[in-house]
């Protein structure tokens, strides 16, 4: 689809689309996990940015993480050791699990970049304690960026940052919405670009163009079902547009999902009444959670399990990056849920690069036929 | 019905024909280096010997790694199933399928109809397969085919630590330099590949009975190490070698 064309390019070449923002005057903070409070970034005037792993092959970060780190950490690190990420004016490293945590120290000691910060958010979301510690944290990054950068974040602008969020996680759920009704009116890759590219191009644009594909999406003819089978894809992070295409391949559809690059980036609103951090820490604590924190113990599979229902789910691919300890302790329990419930559920584990195409069809192929 | 699975794995190509669930011939060849090829060659051998006609096959059913390259088969279905089907075809009681191949090793929950429940397979490294065990009997300078009776006259089997295939090898050359038990060694061989397949079991849960199928199940002396290592009796067939071709056939018949 032409709209989605520029989705496409920041979300495969997100060096060039980037270079030229800078170009226009932006700094460009880096950040890490869906945790980080990327609307104070924006409410002072600065770019936002989504790392992900590299592209090319790991040698320069494994001289300084241990070979069990996840490859996406790894993949980071070595992008910035590499001279691939100079563009960035700084990071964030928002403390979900322990391998962001200690690859912060490790960035630090390690790059250059004019603007560092760590927030500490708390681990366990439920209590009363976590809510007000969960402001103060943010608060206290607004002062770090406030005194660090030499700006200034007015409540007008957190304001503004808020309702461009919201507009942009909205605009994310009824897409994923409208794919989930009718899963052809969207290919599997179309729908990565434009969760991508959210994380990526300038937060204005993205709440302009998303409104306006949806109008489109809705004037579309709908497409008849093909009958696929529809599943639900759960795990951190997916930056393989290849995985959607050779899914639909082996007959299968991927109607939603539980990932940090998809719904639980775009879940849940920011109230705009009252304090604007108050409200930005809120739904931080009430958006649909990771295995990194803590709101009860088995929240995780009851969410995964209305997914199944809500979206009609024959089944459920867990996609897990190797040496990802708080999905690989979570997947036993889930998966179990899933069993009680009768749903079929396959595990893919895997790192930066996907196994061989014929490897990957035999598997989902198999499953297809299984659910 | 007369119906044909031709299954095309990453060593050799199978066929095998079935006329109303009997099994009437198959047929082994060496995949090499053209798929299209090996698959299209080896089923004609095996018409040639059953003294029959291609318009006699009424269905065929590819499967293996090159399933897609037999363009003239009316449907492709993945090892996975076909293994599945093959095993409940032999034993219908059967709950769990471990198949090795070449290059590739997989592990089946089966349902008391025949159908996948679960599976496990080997994604990034091939050690625990065919084509480690190839590696090995070269060099062992043995034929693979005297490992299986070999292996079973050890009484201490060798340790081999390395999982890696290359490295294995490595340590099978230090263990031959070492002066240990040319039998010793290859059981050692053998319970490495059994360690690796039963760890991919237990993901999967064992329930018995289980079948071994894949051309590794030839060698005996694999099957009773991953017996030691499952705690469980494991069956093989004669057949085991084109269990996935006679389910391919079996699948050719329902379609």
């Amino acid at each position: 689809m032409d709209m989605l064309q520029d989705f496409y390019e920041a979300a495969l070449d997100t060096e060039r689309y980037i270079s030229n923002l800078k170009g226009r005057g932006k700094r460009i903070i880096g950040y890490l996990c869906s945790y980080t409070p990327e609307e104070i970034i924006f409410a002072a005037g600065l770019h936002p940015l989504r790392l992900f792993g590299t592209k090319g092959a790991v040698t320069l970060a494994d001289a300084h993480m241990q070979s069990y780190t996840c490859s996406l950490a790894r993949g980071i690190l070595e992008d910035a050791l590499a001279g691939r990420l100079d563009f960035l004016d700084g990071a964030v490293f928002p403390h979900t699990c322990d391998t962001i945590q200690r690859l912060s120290d490790i960035w630090r000691l390690n790059t250059r970049f004019p603007f560092f910060a760590d927030v500490v958010l708390p681990v366990k979301l439920d209590t009363e304690s976590a809510r007000q510690y969960m402001e103060d944290v943010l608060r206290r990054f607004k002062n770090d960026l406030e005194g660090n950068l030499k700006l200034k974040i007015s409540d007008a602008a957190l304001e503004r940052a808020v309702e461009t969020y919201n507009r942009i996680r909205n605009c994310l759920g009824i897409l994923y919405k409208l794919r989930s009704a009718h899963p052809e009116i969207l290919a599997g890759d179309d729908i990565y670009a434009i969760v991508k590219g959210s994380m990526i191009m300038d937060r204005e644009y993205v709440a302009e163009r998303l409104p306006a594909l949806i109008e489109t999406l809705h004037e579309t003819e709908p497409v008849e079902d093909s009958g696929k089978k529809r599943i639900i894809l759960s795990g951190s992070i997916c930056d393989q547009p290849a995985l959607y295409t050779i899914f639909e391949k082996a007959g299968g559809v991927i109607v939603w999902d539980d990932l940090c690059t998809g719904s639980r980036y775009f879940d849940g609103s920011i109230s705009t009444e009252g304090d604007p951090i108050a409200a930005i820490a809120n739904r931080y604590l009430e958006r649909s959670i990771c295995p990194a924190k803590h709101l009860s113990n088995t929240i995780r599979g009851e969410r995964l399990i209305d997914l199944v229902r809500d979206h009609r789910a024959d089944g459920v691919v867990f996609l897990l990056m190797k040496f990802c300890d708080p999905h690989d302790f979570d997947y036993p329990y889930l998966k179990s849920f899933l069993d009680k419930e009768g749903v079929p559920s396959m595990l893919l584990e895997i790192e930066d690069q996907l196994p061989s195409e014929g490897q990957l069809l035999t598997r989902f192929e198999t499953f297809i036929h299984m659910v | 019905m007369i119906t044909a699975g031709i299954d095309i794995g990453s060593i050799t190509a199978k066929a095998a024909i079935l006329s109303d669930g009997r099994i009437l011939g198959s047929k082994v060849a060496f995949t090499g280096y053209n798929a299209r090829e090996a698959g299209r060659s080896v089923y004609e051998a095996l018409l040639r010997e059953l003294e029959m006609d291609a318009p006699t096959i009424e269905r065929i059913v590819s499967t293996g790694y090159g399933r897609n390259s037999v363009v003239f088969a009316d449907k492709a279905v993945t090892e996975i199933i076909c293994h599945g089907a093959g095993a409940y075809y032999l034993n219908p009681h059967v709950r769990t399928v471990i198949d090795v191949g070449g290059q590739d090793s997989k592990v089946l929950a089966v349902n008391p109809d025949g159908t996948v429940k679960d599976f496990a397979m080997n994604d990034k490294c091939a050690a625990g397969t065919g084509r480690f065990l190839e590696v090995m009997a070269r060099a062992m300078e043995s034929d693979l085919d005297d490992f299986g009776p070999l292996s079973l006259k050890s009484h201490n089997p060798s340790k081999i630590s390395s999982i890696c295939t290359v490295f294995a090898e490595s340590e099978v050359i230090s263990l031959i330099a070492k002066g240990e038990n040319r039998e010793d060694i290859i059981a050692g061989i053998h319970e490495s590949v059994a360690s690796r397949i039963s760890s991919m079991a237990r993901r999967v849960g064992v329930q018995e009975p289980v079948m071994m199928t894949g051309g590794v199940a030839r060698n005996i002396g694999v099957v009773r190490a991953l017996e030691r290592a499952l705690g469980v009796s494991i069956e093989v067939s004669r057949f085991a070698q084109v269990n996935g071709a006679i389910g391919a056939a079996v699948i050719a018949a329902k379609i």
